[in-house]
């Protein structure tokens, strides 16, 4: 730099250069509102009670694993770029819920966001933001403080809108599949996550409540459980035919939690969840084929799962319509998610 | 702090200090959905991390990957995991 202001630290780190953008304090944000993924559930009898034996349990949402609950925030920062969003978390610790941001989107003036937690709690993850200045409309009347400026006269660093102070981060990855085993047995599912917490460390810091973190979901996971049965023979002097075939499925957030004063872990919670089937008897002819060979996946339940869709299931959410069955037992976009460490006790 | 500068405000309240560290905004970059891209003209500091963002809402039919990405001087190379399911990333470079 030929002029202006440049502060390092005995780490060579740079703390202010004032050729560049600094990220300073917003605001912090409760959220407007709160909602779930509505479930996708539902499936075709018919004639089943002729069908002998057929088995008729289990056809809603019954062994599913809960869903988490999505926080909708609407941050006021007008500008291209998008706001950096720390979660302070409702707790910490390693029972903590992990809760991630799931969305960002430029709606307006204003940025949505909207928050993934695991589990429902009765207390609330908060959002601590922070923008360029240029995008920060706040004002002050102190003149006390540091300001900097760049070559074109633009502010880059003011302290009295609270610059971004980090005390640590890094690179986490998430596990790969949310749910490692079996996945059921029988009309039983078993979806719930159970994948190891994949765990990076972090700068010890004095107090792990204080601490707020800046890492969007970047990973997602969706797995099924399918099961078929088909039966026919001769009961109560007639013959019965019956068969039925039933997909399960979960689609997973990767979220993450403030573990310890110097731990960061991420994990999964069930971001969304669906179980529909077909189920047919007949009690004079075997059908053999009727439904068999169109499970799982297939052309059918498309086409069960469009009509749920087309009827509005997913509206109550506002999210985009779909199958939410995008994959099958696989993960996406696990490693290389940046994070960043700071302090809510700075901005308080 | 025996060296170094502490910048307070006006109650007393210390809000920057050199014993901090922060991350400074280096530059912000979009790749677009199911497009590979070059992105040049990216600061060098001693210390760089590239944060994603996925925008939008995610869909339920699509596989939604984001772009990968090497970062080499001062070139950020973003490239897309799938040709027809890859979404809208923002890169945030920060430097320190």
């Amino acid at each position: 730099m030929a002029y202006g202001l440049l502060v390092t630290n005995d780490d060579g780190d740079v703390l202010i250069d004032s050729d560049f953008t600094h990220y300073h304090f917003l605001g912090k944000y409760t959220h407007s509102s709160v909602t779930q993924i509505p479930d996708v559930s539902g499936g075709s009898d018919a004639y089943v009670d002729e069908g002998g034996n057929s088995p008729n349990q289990n056809k809603g949402m019954e062994n599913m694993p809960s869903k988490g609950e999505i926080y909708v925030f609407s941050v006021p920062v007008n500008g291209a770029n998008p706001p950096m969003c720390f979660i302070k978390p409702t707790s910490t610790g390693s029972s903590a819920p992990f809760t991630g941001i799931v969305l960002t989107k430029q709606s307006g003036t204003n940025w949505e966001i909207r928050v993934f937690q695991s589990t429902v709690t009765s207390a609330s993850p908060v959002l601590y933001c922070f923008s360029p200045l240029s995008q920060v409309s706040n004002s002050t009347s102190t003149t006390y403080g540091l300001k900097t400026f760049d070559s074109s006269g633009v502010v880059t660093f003011d302290s009295r809108f609270k610059p971004l102070r980090a005390v640590g981060g890094g690179n986490i990855t998430s596990p790969g599949l949310a749910h490692t085993g079996s996945t059921g047995s029988s009309w039983n599912v078993s979806l719930s996550v159970n994948a190891s917490s994949v765990s990076t460390s972090f700068t010890s810091q004095s107090s792990a409540s204080d601490l707020i973190y800046y890492c969007p979901s970047l990973a997602h996971a969706c797995q099924q459980y399918t099961h078929e049965e088909d039966d026919s023979g001769t009961f109560d002097w007639e013959s019965y035919a019956w068969a039925r075939g039933d997909i399960w499925w979960c689609f997973y957030r990767s979220c993450f939690r403030i573990a310890s004063t110097s731990s960061f872990e991420a994990n999964y919670g069930v971001y969304a969840r669906g179980h529909i089937y077909e189920h047919k008897g007949d009690s004079s002819s075997v059908f053999a084929g009727l439904i068999l060979g169109a499970l799982t996946g297939g052309v059918y339940f498309a086409a069960i799962l469009a009509a749920i869709v087309a009827s509005g299931t997913f509206n109550n959410a506002g999210v985009d319509g779909g199958n939410y069955l995008p994959y099958e037992n696989s993960y996406r976009n696990t490693s290389g998610n940046a994070f960043i460490i700071s302090k809510a006790s700075y901005y308080d | 702090m025996s060296y170094g500068i502490e910048v307070f405000n006006s109650s007393g309240t210390e809000i920057f200090s050199s014993s901090d560290s922060t991350w400074t905004l280096l530059g912000v970059f979009t790749s677009n959905a199911d497009t590979s891209t070059t992105h040049t003209g990216v600061p060098i500091m001693p210390t760089r991390i590239v944060t994603r963002v996925m925008v939008d809402q995610i869909s339920g039919d699509d596989e939604s990957y984001v772009h990968t990405f090497s970062l080499s001087g001062s070139t950020l190379t973003t490239t897309r995991p799938h040709a027809t399911e890859t979404v809208k990333t923002i890169f945030m470079v920060f430097g320190k």
